[in-house]
């Protein structure tokens, strides 16, 4: 059994991985300034958050019990809209307003998490809610004196060093927020214990309760540590493009859970990994790259990732079919 | 059996207490609010979202979910204007616009009892690959001048009385008797309690699910007709973060979300009290963007109350 999910991984990511091969050499071909510097520097800036928010799914869909979470990119938009107040309205310093951002994400993930696991709600309908309640505290918050919710562009120029720098013409997000992070989140699942446990109580809850196992605190855990995910991904959007909106995050809770379940996580809970997951963010972001230089409209991108989840889904079934039927 | 019974009717009977009680501090406060043409609006309003959650009750007690509900009904609504417009008797558009819902539907049944793939993975890709569809069929521009034959879903009436709000009380009536006499309807309720156990029965479990979801695009098709006639437009945009006020009201109405309980009332009076919340505040004059941090709040506060009273019983 523990072979076969082996295998099944690690065939999803080399399956991937030959996707983005494919991909990429073909546009590489076909399209003559694939390679160009601008294009690659812009759709990695856009990848990494979206990354980060994949990343977060990852760790909630690994947690099992039904664990999503749709309320992700509306904790995105709390957060950089926590940002854009504090510093431009109030004129509290950046960066104590970043870290206050961060800090309501994180907490924003925690109260998921705690309704997840202390009052055992199901993901679903929490992070449907809290979808609502974050999206309109995020409007709420954004309000001028006339109740219409206006964005917050007024960020001094100290600021933008996170979303708008180079080094060595690659973006410095990609080495001080992306690296780094896909580094820890990867030896928290792998090398930990904690890591141990998430596996453990996503595979079969109640067996990993008779065992011992403090369920609750690291299923609460999963959740906060997506909310500060996704809080990180608010600093560097707000940084990158220079403004705050109530509306950033919108439209990004299913992209994400969409690219955390093509990187090889079950929506089951208990299987996945982080290298399957940043696989699968290259690989979209490659492949937005390339349709776009190839003139293809850009509305067919999530149309296309739509594709790419439903044939990868299939795929499985078949490798997972012959591969049960050689056992 | 009697005592499921009895929480199933207390459920039903605390959210037409609260709709009761909401119409009552909401009409001190507006004049207006009790008046025939508001009501009138408010059920109207109601009509669309409670036939389409019709279908998503019978897809969540099968233990499912759809989230490309907003997608079907907007590729539906997109059909059945593109083809009036351009010249097509308004009657096939309709006819049309309703098979192109209950095909998406079928496809998605198809994935999941076929494939066994998971409704949210299912769903998720048919709502981003059918979302895209409507931006490149529609160009991202409005559909105007739908022929006004074609808008009877949303316009019409009989005698005085409005036609979607007949339809609703129709469907609601009929798939309320469906669930509760037909014997096909208890195979959908104990697929949710247990799909092992049917399987084991010899019901052929994945025409259960193509029942299901199949049903539902047909529903969310009505249900952009019933709007696209009230509107007369068809936007762009149309049916974006439909399915989760759809998903809303069923869950209100007391459907678990673990699958294999639930009521069609139930899921129209969740629909209801949605809509008297989101009038009622227009009435007051609260901006709009409360309406979902209520919302949100009340579909917390439904679950934890359901969870509690459950505990309590199995004490």
């Amino acid at each position: 059994m523990k072979n076969n999910i082996g295998v099944i991984v690690r065939d999803r990511n080399f399956i991937l991985l030959m996707i983005f091969m494919g991909i990429f050499i073909y546009f590489t071909f076909t399209t003559s300034d694939f390679f160009s510097y601008y294009n690659i520097v812009n759709l990695t800036k856009y990848g990494v958050e979206i990354g980060l928010l994949a990343l977060a799914e990852t760790l909630i869909i690994i947690s099992g019990k039904g664990g999503i979470d749709l309320s992700i990119g509306s904790i995105l938009s709390l957060s950089a809209m926590t940002i854009g107040v504090l510093s431009g309205n109030i004129g509290l310093n950046i960066w104590i307003a970043a870290i206050i951002g961060v800090g309501v994400a994180t907490l924003a993930g925690l109260f998921n998490g705690i309704a997840v696991s202390l009052i055992r709600i199901p993901p679903l309908l929490v992070t449907l809610s809290t979808m609502y309640i974050y999206d309109s505290l995020a409007l709420l918050i954004s309000m001028d004196k006339y109740g219409n919710a206006m964005p917050v562009s007024n960020f001094p120029e100290s600021y933008f060093f996170i979303g708008q720098y180079e080094i060595l013409n690659i973006p410095i997000q990609i080495f001080i927020i992306f690296i780094p992070i896909v580094i820890i989140l990867h030896l928290l699942l792998s090398k930990t214990i904690y890591g141990k446990h998430l596996y453990a109580i996503g595979l079969n809850d109640k067996v990993a309760r008779f065992s011992g196992l403090p369920n609750n605190k690291v299923r609460i855990l999963a959740y906060t540590i997506g909310g500060f995910l996704a809080g990180i991904a608010a600093l560097t959007m707000t940084s990158r493009i220079g403004s705050a909106r109530p509306d950033l995050g919108a439209n990004l809770n299913l992209r994400a859970i969409t690219i955390a379940v093509l990187g090889g996580t079950s929506i089951t809970g208990g299987q996945g990994t982080i290298i399957g997951t940043v696989i699968a963010i290259v690989l979209i972001t490659f492949l937005n790259n390339g349709l776009q230089l190839s003139g293809v409209n850009p509305i067919w991108q999530d149309g296309i990732l739509g594709i790419i989840l439903i044939a990868s889904a299939i795929i499985n079934f078949i490798v997972y079919r012959t591969n049960s039927s050689r056992s | 059996m009697i005592k499921i019974k009895r929480i199933i009717k207390t459920r039903e009977f605390i959210i037409l207490c609260t709709i009761l009680l909401l119409t009552f501090f909401i009409s001190l406060y507006s004049k207006s609010f009790l008046r025939l043409e508001n009501i009138k609006n408010i059920f109207m309003q109601v009509s669309s979202v409670a036939i389409s959650a019709i279908g998503m009750t019978f897809i969540i007690i099968t233990g499912g979910i759809d989230v490309s509900a907003g997608s079907i009904f907007g590729l539906s609504a997109l059909t059945m204007a593109k083809l009036a417009t351009s010249g097509i008797n308004p009657i096939v558009s309709l006819i049309l616009g309703a098979l192109v819902g209950t095909l998406l539907g079928l496809l998605n049944g198809i994935l999941i009892s076929k494939i066994h793939i998971s409704p949210i993975i299912v769903t998720l890709g048919t709502m981003s690959l059918w979302r895209t569809m409507i931006f490149f069929i529609s160009g991202g521009r409005w559909i105007l001048g739908i022929p006004s034959e074609a808008l009877f879903f949303g316009t019409g009436t009989i005698g005085d009385f409005p036609f979607p709000i007949f339809l609703m009380i129709i469907f609601v009536i009929f798939f309320s008797y469906f669930s509760v006499k037909r014997p096909f309807a208890r195979y959908i309720y104990a697929y949710g309690n247990n799909p092992e156990f049917l399987r084991i029965s010899g019901i052929n479990t994945s025409n259960v699910l193509l029942f299901t979801y199949t049903l539902a695009g047909f529903m969310y098709a009505i249900s952009a007709f019933i709007v696209v006639g009230r509107t007369g437009i068809v936007q762009a945009n149309i049916g974006t973060g439909y399915e989760l006020q759809v998903i809303a009201a069923v869950v209100l109405g007391g459907t678990s979300i673990t699958g294999g309980k639930g009521t069609i009332i139930g899921s129209f009076l969740g629909a209801t009290m949605i809509a008297v919340i989101s009038n009622g505040l227009i009435m007051l004059n609260v901006p709009a963007l409360l309406e979902n941090l209520i919302l949100g709040i009340l579909i917390l506060v439904s679950v934890i109350a359901d969870i509690l009273s459950n505990r309590g019983e199995t004490k």
